[in-house]
């Protein structure tokens, strides 16, 4: 960290030096308009600019047909209710919502203890093809899903998986970046502590379960927030994988909401409705879960 | 850091490595072999493969539409990865600058990350559709006219926009946490010493900012490359004339629309060369950047 | 050599080959790549199982035909919802290379062809009780789905393109909305008085899709492919003759003039959104949207009117729609009670649930007669002008059979994506010659 700051140090004492404006920025304190004054407004319509489509989701998921075509369409309509409960009711959203969270729960459960086994390994063991398995595991982030999955379907098939929850949970459970991630923090771990738990004879499992974990805390809880968040949204594998209504997922329940275009059902309102409840619980826990979050993503500066 | 490598036994680090290796080497490695050696097939719907050697990677080299294709994806991700950063940048900086509301400027700012992608698309699509658009009437009272149904440029730009609209949330959380661990004593010099914040942002922060940006750079190509399909698919199936026609939408259309697993499995196994070569100048490039701290 | 880790990026050089190596040799297995064609297959559950692309009310209607079987006859039967006609397709593929596969699958006629050639569908005629009359269909339904003699497969929801007009809009511009257009000259001129009367922002819209392109050459008795549009050989030549050209011409006029807005490539909901929110006067969709057409223009009455032709010829309108294919290689048993099913689902009183619920004409002439008899069609004319249209089509002209293409998905969006290149365009000859060359080497790819 040091020599970055060094680095970073000097640099703005050549900034400083070169910076015409110092006096007069110190008394405005503004540089390029860039002033306390004006940063709310600029981040208010920057993020108004951001959150303005959820907001037309949620309009549009109380309007009887959901016609939106202009700004003054914006006004909320009065079949938000009706809405939601035939989306829950009649089309058996609750149902997909259940699955959807069981497959995700599954998924964040079981990706984070193979992870953080994984990230044990390449960080805590001397082994010397440990980097050849890392870069194993990171090669992954290039075979995107629409290329394995015919094959990955007959596989799935033969295994007689196909229309299980094992389908839509085993194949995820290996992740990339998880590991990235879980590892980038151990090397944070102070050395001091690792080397006291060496010195204490402390097996593995130990160390795992009273040095590793409470010392992540806060990074397992935002790994789990971005994996929860990424099994959840998954729709074309189980699109393909399960047969049936009953074990279907939110993401492609969304679809039966759709109804029959061609045959010129318009039911935009329904699939915002839905939309804006299976947008609920991945949103519900990126916000309780923010400062995890935030912590979760220090990259380490080395 | 070898001091940290207090265990060598191999039969453990084995059994721990298993479970993620086996996972990867039976879910993802074996499928895109497979779908490998199907490259070198011709298959159509339900019909028996028929060897054909070289035949499909040489119709993809010797077709200028792929080539062009190759092309637009290039420059879409580029022009994505540059959008996303800057953007995600200026927007990390606000936030971290503003004395109050952090915590609401900062979910309203990343919760399009939890958004479903389809849903996405297509809420993108009820706000900027040429006629039927909520934000058409005023954006047209400002003079631009919407018309990416027959232009092939603004549609590439619609569609650019709505993935670094996307993607801004996933940025802005790595930024922010890089930003807060700047000491702030640091920040306080710089204060004091009348350094203005843009210069301050650019100067001082982002130079310290090195190791996540270059991360986020390779995070948001992956994500031009493989996750923006869904906007390509609801907005402008690939037009108009192929203008957004990019690698990923494509191959998926070569597959699941056409049937054509022979063609398609070749052109995922370009897509991949594609990738993974721009990620090794990525990393020969960053392996230049943080020498100095060596 | 001890690795120096702190970032993937500082890893050595060699370590990355390694890895690289290791990763390609361990994936160096040697797989079975699976085959169609002619095998045996099992269902995937004890209960009849229909594949289908029916979202939204249709899809209910479907699940009550179903329930109303399983009432009747002690038969399970399943009506699972698979989101779009492709991928009802994708997941018959994949059901053929498992071997377990549905009893019952929808597509879409546009890929007819495709199923075909697997070699892996029994004609329904086989599979229907004996003492079932396959004459009942309409036909021109018919004339589509039989192949070499027999029904190939169970015609189910089919539907014609109609034109739809805004009455009032046309009352509010001076036009006779009992009137309406009848070929493109007088669709531009009623688009213009539409707009220079400033009662709609453009004359007319339609979903940019394949189907309308068809129903032009089906309606000027032009054949769009060699082989009597696939039906009676391999199609390798795709034809451009005048009257299309006139067809480009005046779309391209229309869109420069601002009479016509392009609402998407087949942007179904759009094109209908834009004629409810009167932002059209005129709407070229399919008969199926007539229900939901009349309850969504709450402000304004709506009239279905006959499809608008090139010039005055008119010999007939294409098919659109699906129909349900069953695959080879089940028990006999199995058959048996699939047949039952096809039955029940032809028979005239669920055919006209199934028109009445859903737009979709009635193909059985039983239940046209039915229909007529209550009294159906004088009191929703609009329900009846595509079935007019239809019958009143000459079935027999070849150039009314929808085209059968082997890779019918690729021709589509070729076509589709050079209508915008030829409408935007300013010389619009050499791109429709483009589009013609570009159709030709996707049948040649297919066929060679």
């Amino acid at each position: 960290m040091t020599e970055l700051l060094q680095q970073a140090k000097r640099r703005y004492e050549s900034a400083r030096e070169t910076d015409e404006d110092a006096d007069e920025s110190e008394a405005t304190g503004t540089f390029g308009g860039v002033n306390l004054n004006v940063i709310h407004p600029q981040l208010w319509l920057l993020a108004g600019l951001i959150v303005f489509p959820i907001f037309v989701t949620v309009i549009v998921s109380t309007k009887e047909t959901g016609i939106v075509t202009s700004l003054p369409d914006l006004l909320p309509g009065t079949y938000a209710l009706e809405n939601y409960r035939e989306a829950v009711v009649d089309y058996g959203f609750g149902r997909f919502m259940w699955n959807s969270l069981l497959m995700s729960v599954v998924i964040v459960v079981g990706k984070l203890t193979i992870s953080v086994f994984a990230a044990m390994a390449i960080v805590y063991y001397r082994v010397p093809y440990k980097d050849v398995v890392f870069l194993f595991i990171l090669f992954t982030l290039l075979l995107p899903v629409p290329v394995r999955f015919v094959p990955l379907y007959q596989l799935i098939n033969d295994l007689g998986w196909n229309n299980s929850m094992l389908a839509i949970t085993v194949p995820y459970l290996a992740s990339a970046t998880t590991v990235f991630i879980l590892r980038q923090h151990f090397l944070s771990i102070p050395t001091s502590i690792v080397e006291t738990a060496k010195l204490d004879g402390v097996g593995p499992v130990k160390f795992m379960i009273q040095v590793l974990v409470p010392m992540s805390k806060s990074v397992l809880v935002g790994v789990s927030v971005i994996m929860f968040v990424y099994a959840w949204n998954q729709y074309l594998w189980p699109l393909i994988i399960i047969e049936s209504e009953a074990n279907q997922v939110t993401q492609v329940g969304l679809q039966l909401l759709q109804g029959d275009v061609q045959g010129g059902n318009l039911s935009w309102s329904l699939v915002m409705a839905g939309s804006v409840l299976t947008l609920l619980p991945p949103l519900a826990l990126m916000i309780l879960f923010r400062k995890p979050l935030l912590e979760t993503f220090t990259i380490q500066q080395k | 850091m070898s001091t940290r490598e207090i265990f060598d036994s191999r039969l453990e680090a084995l059994l721990l490595l298993a479970p993620t290796v086996a996972v990867s080497l039976v879910f993802l490695y074996y499928p895109t072999a497979l779908a490998f050696q199907t490259s070198f097939f011709d298959s159509g719907f339900g019909q028996a493969p028929t060897f054909v050697g070289f035949e499909n990677y040489v119709s993809l080299l010797t077709s200028s539409a792929y080539h062009s294709s190759v092309l637009i994806s290039v420059l879409f991700a580029a022009f994505v990865v540059v959008g996303v950063i800057t953007s995600s940048l200026y927007l990390s900086f606000l936030i971290h600058e503003v004395d109050t509301g952090q915590g609401w400027y900062l979910i309203s700012v990343i919760w399009p990350y939890a958004l479903p992608p389809a849903v996405a698309a297509l809420v993108f699509l009820f706000i900027f559709h040429p006629t039927l658009g909520v934000l058409t009437g005023p954006i047209e009272s400002l003079g631009i006219e919407l018309d990416w149904f027959n232009d092939g440029p603004q549609a590439f730009v619609v569609v650019m926009l709505a993935a670094i609209w996307k993607q801004i949330g996933y940025n802005v959380i790595f930024m922010i946490a890089a930003m807060n661990n700047i000491p702030d004593s640091l920040t306080e010099t710089a204060q004091l010493d009348g350094v203005g914040r843009l210069r301050r942002l650019v100067s001082v922060y982002v130079p310290i900012m090195t190791p996540t940006l270059f991360f986020l750079v390779i995070i948001n190509t992956i994500y031009a490359f493989f996750s923006t399909f869904a906007f390509v698919d609801l907005l402008t199936s690939g037009g108009p004339s192929n203008a957004t026609n990019i690698l990923i939408f494509d191959l998926y259309r070569e597959a699941f629309s056409y049937f054509n697993f022979g063609v398609s499995s070749a052109k995922s196994v370009v897509l991949f060369i594609v990738v993974a070569v721009l990620m090794l100048i990525q990393f020969r490039l960053t392996e230049e950047y943080s020498h100095y701290g060596a | 050599m001890e690795p120096n880790d702190t970032t993937g990026h500082e890893l050595s050089r060699r370590t990355t080959l390694t890895a690289a190596g290791a990763a390609l040799g361990l994936t160096g297995i040697a797989g079975c790549i699976g085959g169609g064609g002619g095998a045996e297959f099992s269902p995937i559950s004890e209960e009849l199982t229909a594949w289908h692309a029916m979202g939204g009310t249709n899809g209910d209607t479907l699940d009550s035909i179903a329930a109303d079987f399983e009432a009747e006859s002690g038969i399970e039967a399943n009506m699972e919802f698979k989101d779009s006609y492709e991928n009802v397709l994708t997941d018959t593929l994949s059901a053929f290379d498992s071997g377990s596969v549905a009893d019952m699958f929808q597509v879409d006629s546009l890929f007819a062809q495709q199923v075909f050639d697997t070699g892996n569908v029994r004609p329904v005629a086989e599979i229907l009780p004996d003492d079932f009359d396959t004459d009942v269909y309409l036909d021109n339904v018919a004339e589509f789905f039989t192949v070499d003699g027999e029904l190939a497969s169970l015609p189910f929801n089919n539907s014609n393109a109609i034109m739809y007009i805004n009455r009032d809009a046309f009352e509010e511009a001076g036009l006779d909305p009992d009137d309406p257009p009848s070929t493109i000259e007088e669709v531009r001129s009623a688009s213009e008085t539409l707009v220079d009367e400033g009662v709609t922002q453009f004359g007319i819209t339609w979903p940019n899709h394949v189907w309308f392109v068809e129903t032009w050459y089906g309606f000027e008795g032009e054949l769009m492919t060699d082989g009597e549009n696939g039906h009676a050989g391999d199609p390798t030549t795709f034809y451009t003759p005048d009257p299309v050209y006139d067809l480009f011409d005046w779309w391209k006029g229309m869109n420069d003039d601002d009479l016509y807005t392009n609402p998407g490539i087949e942007a179904w909901g759009e094109a209908t959104t834009l004629f409810i929110e009167e932002e059209v006067g005129m709407l070229l969709t399919s008969t199926a949207s007539v229900a939901g057409l009349i309850a969504d223009s709450e402000g304004f009455t709506v009239d279905a009117a006959p499809y608008p032709g090139i010039s005055d010829t008119r010999v007939g309108p294409v098919i659109g729609g699906a129909s349900f294919y069953v695959p080879d290689g089940l028990s006999e048993e199995r058959y048996e009670e699939i047949g039952q099913l096809l039955q029940y689902m032809s028979e005239p009183e669920v055919q006209t649930e199934w028109h009445k619920g859903s737009g979709y004409y009635p193909i059985t002439q039983p239940s046209v007669d039915s229909l007529r008899e209550e009294g159906w069609f004088e009191e929703n004319p609009n329900f009846g002008v595509a079935l007019d249209q239809l019958q009143s089509g000459d079935a027999s002209d070849p150039a009314t059979k929808r085209a059968l293409l082997g890779p019918a998905r690729e021709v589509q969006t070729v076509i589709q994506d050079k209508s915008v290149d030829i409408i935007g365009a300013d010389d619009i000859d050499s791109e429709v010659e483009s589009m013609k060359s570009e159709v030709e080497s996707v049948l040649e790819g297919y066929y060679e």
